[in-house]
């Protein structure tokens, strides 16, 4: 099943909320969810549980979602913000929890007119929703967090978290408070439906501003949930509180309450990958690599299997340089990702030995690059 | 059936109501009958099963027993009607109504009918996550397996082979269940009921559920909020009738509007009651007071239970392996309970007072079994002045479901 898959070819029974049919727990999904708080630095709960969060909405088939709201699977981590992001300071960016749920159907509005169409794909599939706590205070930290989040996130294999496809999505809470009072004193509204970095430093920004004039004119801030409307720099109104829905929470019925050992979760946390920022120090280090050359690498899911695979015995600055500029090339012209190319590290290993003894010349090795990345399997 | 099996009488549904079977009429189907006003309820809610078998069309029926809806029209029908332990068998397929409640049961004039077809259907099942894994099925079979004292209860075909076949046996009457809307026929044939088990050689002892008479307030809170939220689905976008009024506003953040018309129309009224009371105990002002503390009465009640039967509870377990000597000598405790099924047998149809409320009573003595998610059997064991059926309860520890039928098919043989 693929995220652009036609509308309603991939709906499970108790997706579309059929009488009889049960929900189930994916044991995947939980060494996923695993995997992203240990690599966040955060605590697996040995014991977690479901809850139902109910609401009517055209893309809630079942009339309420499976969520953990008491007893979520993750508790606290963290994302350390500093000079590798291009700040000239550091901070931590404190996780509150991590939690898994239902992702709801999509609702498609203005295809026919006074009608909202449902698509239940998506509907019922895992989500993990990542909580922070009110430790971003700029609308740049708030993109640097995300985009960290991304990184991080990729290079452990828990998601693609590409937010043009939708595999991550992000929701804002902004409060604004005077110097003279507590800090999480202001009303809260919440940014929804903010599917770039661009998008989330514009929407923060705008909120921000508008909860100034208003404070500033006299006026309360109300608490509602708005969007962002990016041609006009403004946020505007979703929900005002008054249409808040009251979640009428329940213990989920369906689904027993997740154990955990403590074995499962270090063998869980002993299959990790090296993470990202332990791989920036130690690759510079050995190899003598640039900071910028390191990070490029570490960007792309699998680079650094490859670079390492390949470097063993050469010269490491040529590998490097290979792949940010040719191999990348490459992948950037066809719109592919690397875990997804045919290039082998033994077959860019040949080519760069092949390249050393000058039995080709770079003109040929760029030819044999593109071959190799077309399938072919040329020696 | 009721609506949804929201009923104890059979009289929500928009096929017309169920005819109990045992009433004394001349003739069914002729003309007499119709203008007949004495209509017994078979009860509810599966009420439609236990008529089947009682008539003779069918020799098995299944229904759903949430609180009651297997084993009260068994009673009111003179038939056998047995709940089994919670998870024993698939809801995979069954239109859920209050989801840690329901259990599929199982109806038919014998004990012996009754277990076998319960024997087919006792699997697990990876579709629903709350059927007893094989895992916990083997648990539990060697750990009730382990009971020396219930050994020698002789299943095979119910008969008695021995002259005291349940010698051993211990059995509870709970004096809760004592309540004053308990009619005379009830109160003859349990104290009947309890002669002939002492024949058959049981110890017979009084025992207390001392939770059992806030039973009632917290199984409906339970059984209506999970309700309201299992029926959240009926809406008439993907499946199921949809009302031809447009919604009334066109705001479109609040889209409950759109299923109202919909769901008013098409869900009857006794269900949308139960869905209004269910949404307002689960509303965050109401929750605490009435939601949450039925959850406690629940799980008070549950410990009621394990406190009485001798059989400790395996879910109490926590993982640990079937407890040796302890379990082989005899220890306190009964090893089933016995008590009424209904408080009278089955009233005239259309009786139904002006406050619905009223009927409610009718499941004192079945709920408490699905609130603890133990196995329970009603067996036909009498028949009043008034020539309907009377039925006697039992009930046993979680997972015991063996034993209890077991003691069932005794029990049922000194009436036949």
């Amino acid at each position: 099943a693929k995220w652009d898959d036609p509308p309603n070819t991939n709906v499970a029974l108790a997706d579309a909320g059929i009488p009889g049919s049960l929900p189930r727990l994916n044991p995947e999904c939980v060494g996923i969810a695993a995997r992203a708080i240990l690599g966040l630095n955060g605590k697996v709960q040995k014991q977690s549980s479901f809850d139902r969060k109910h609401y009517f909405y055209s893309d809630q088939p079942l009339g309420f979602q499976i969520t953990q709201q008491r007893s979520p699977i993750g508790r606290g981590g963290k994302v350390s913000l500093g000079h590798n992001e291009g700040l000239d300071y550091t901070k931590d960016i404190r996780i509150h929890q991590l939690q898994l749920e239902q992702d709801t159907a999509k609702s498609v509005h203005d295809v026919y007119p006074g009608y909202v169409l449902t698509d239940l794909n998506r509907a019922g599939v895992a989500l993990l929703e990542i909580v922070s706590e009110p430790d971003i205070e700029t609308p740049e930290e708030a993109a640097l967090y995300v985009r960290k989040m991304q990184t991080l996130l990729r290079h452990i294999r828990v998601s693609h978290c590409n937010m043009e496809e939708g595999s991550m999505r992000c929701d804002v809470n902004v409060s604004v408070y005077r110097n003279s009072d507590h800090r999480l004193s202001g009303t809260r509204c919440e940014l929804k439906n903010l599917n770039s970095l661009k998008v989330i430093r514009g929407a923060v920004s705008a909120e921000i501003r508008r909860q100034i004039e208003t404070i500033e004119s006299g006026n309360p801030v109300e608490q509602e949930t708005r969007g962002f409307d990016a041609r006009q720099g403004k946020t505007f109104v979703i929900r005002s509180k008054e249409d808040a829905p009251d979640y009428r929470y329940m213990p989920e019925p369906d689904i027993p309450e997740i154990h955990l050992t403590d074995e499962w979760i270090e063998a869980a946390r002993l299959a990790l990958p090296e993470l990202p920022e332990v791989a920036l120090a130690r690759i510079q280090e050995q190899y003598g690599l640039s900071k910028e050359t390191v990070e490029t690498i570490l960007a792309e899911p699998g680079c650094v299997d490859l670079f390492e695979d390949t470097a063993r015995g050469r010269n490491a600055k040529t590998v490097a340089s290979w792949i940010t500029s040719e191999v990348f090339g490459q992948l950037s012209y066809r719109a592919q990702r690397l875990q997804d190319s045919m290039l082998t590290s033994g077959q860019l290993s040949g080519l760069i030995d092949a390249l050393e003894t000058k039995s080709v010349t770079s003109a040929q090795a760029k030819k044999l690059l593109i071959a190799y990345m077309n399938g072919e399997t040329q020696s | 059936m009721d609506e949804f099996g929201m009923g104890s009488k059979n009289e929500f549904s928009i096929y017309g109501a169920t005819r109990n079977p045992c009433e004394q009429t001349p003739e069914v189907g002729g003309s007499k009958e119709r203008h007949q006003p004495h209509r017994h309820s078979p009860g509810g809610s599966s009420g439609g099963s236990a008529a089947a078998v009682a008539s003779g069309m069918c020799r098995i029926a299944l229904g759903s027993d949430t609180g009651g809806s297997v084993r009260l029209p068994a009673a009111w029908c003179g038939v056998v009607g047995f709940k089994p332990t919670y998870g024993r068998v698939s809801r995979h397929g069954l239109a859920a109504y209050g989801s840690s409640l329901d259990a599929i049961g199982v109806m038919a004039r014998s004990v012996c009918d009754v277990r076998a077809a319960f024997h087919v259907m006792s699997v697990s099942d990876p579709r629903d996550m709350t059927c007893m894994s094989s895992k916990l099925r083997r648990r539990i079979e060697s750990f009730t397996g382990s009971r020396e004292w219930t050994k020698h209860v002789d299943w095979e075909n119910g008969a008695t082979k021995a002259s005291k076949p349940l010698d051993g046996v211990r059995i509870g009457i709970p004096k809760e269940f004592w309540v004053d809307e308990l009619s005379l026929s009830a109160l003859e044939s349990w104290k009947s009921g309890a002669q002939r088990l002492a024949d058959l050689g049981c110890e017979i002892v009084q025992v207390s559920l001392p939770h059992i008479p806030s039973s009632l307030p917290a199984y409906y809170t339970l059984a209506f909020a999970e309700s309201s939220s299992n029926l959240a689905r009926y809406d008439g976008i993907r499946y199921g009738t949809r009302s031809n009024q447009l919604p009334a506003k066109s705001n479109g953040s609040n889209a409950s509007y759109k299923y109202a018309n919909t769901r008013s129309e098409g869900l009857g009224s006794e269900v949308q009651r139960r869905i209004l009371l269910g949404t307002y105990v689960m509303t965050a002002s109401a929750s605490e007071q009435y939601h949450v503390l039925a959850q406690k009465i629940r799980r008070l009640i549950q410990k009621d239970f394990d406190s009485v039967f001798a059989l400790p509870n395996v879910l109490a377990l926590d993982g640990a392996d079937p407890p040796g000597p302890a379990v082989a000598d005899r220890p306190k405790g009964v090893d089933a309970l016995l008590f009424p099924t209904a408080t009278d047998t089955a009233p005239l149809l259309g009786t139904l007072a002006q406050n619905p409320v009223t009927g409610y009573v009718n499941d004192i003595m079945t709920v408490p079994a699905n609130l603890a998610g133990i196995p329970a059997v009603s067996v036909p064991v009498d028949i009043d002045s008034t020539g309907m059926p009377v039925g006697l309860q039992l009930a046993a520890q979680f997972g015991d479901d063996d034993l209890l039928l077991s003691i069932a098919a005794h029990l049922q043989s000194q009436f036949v």
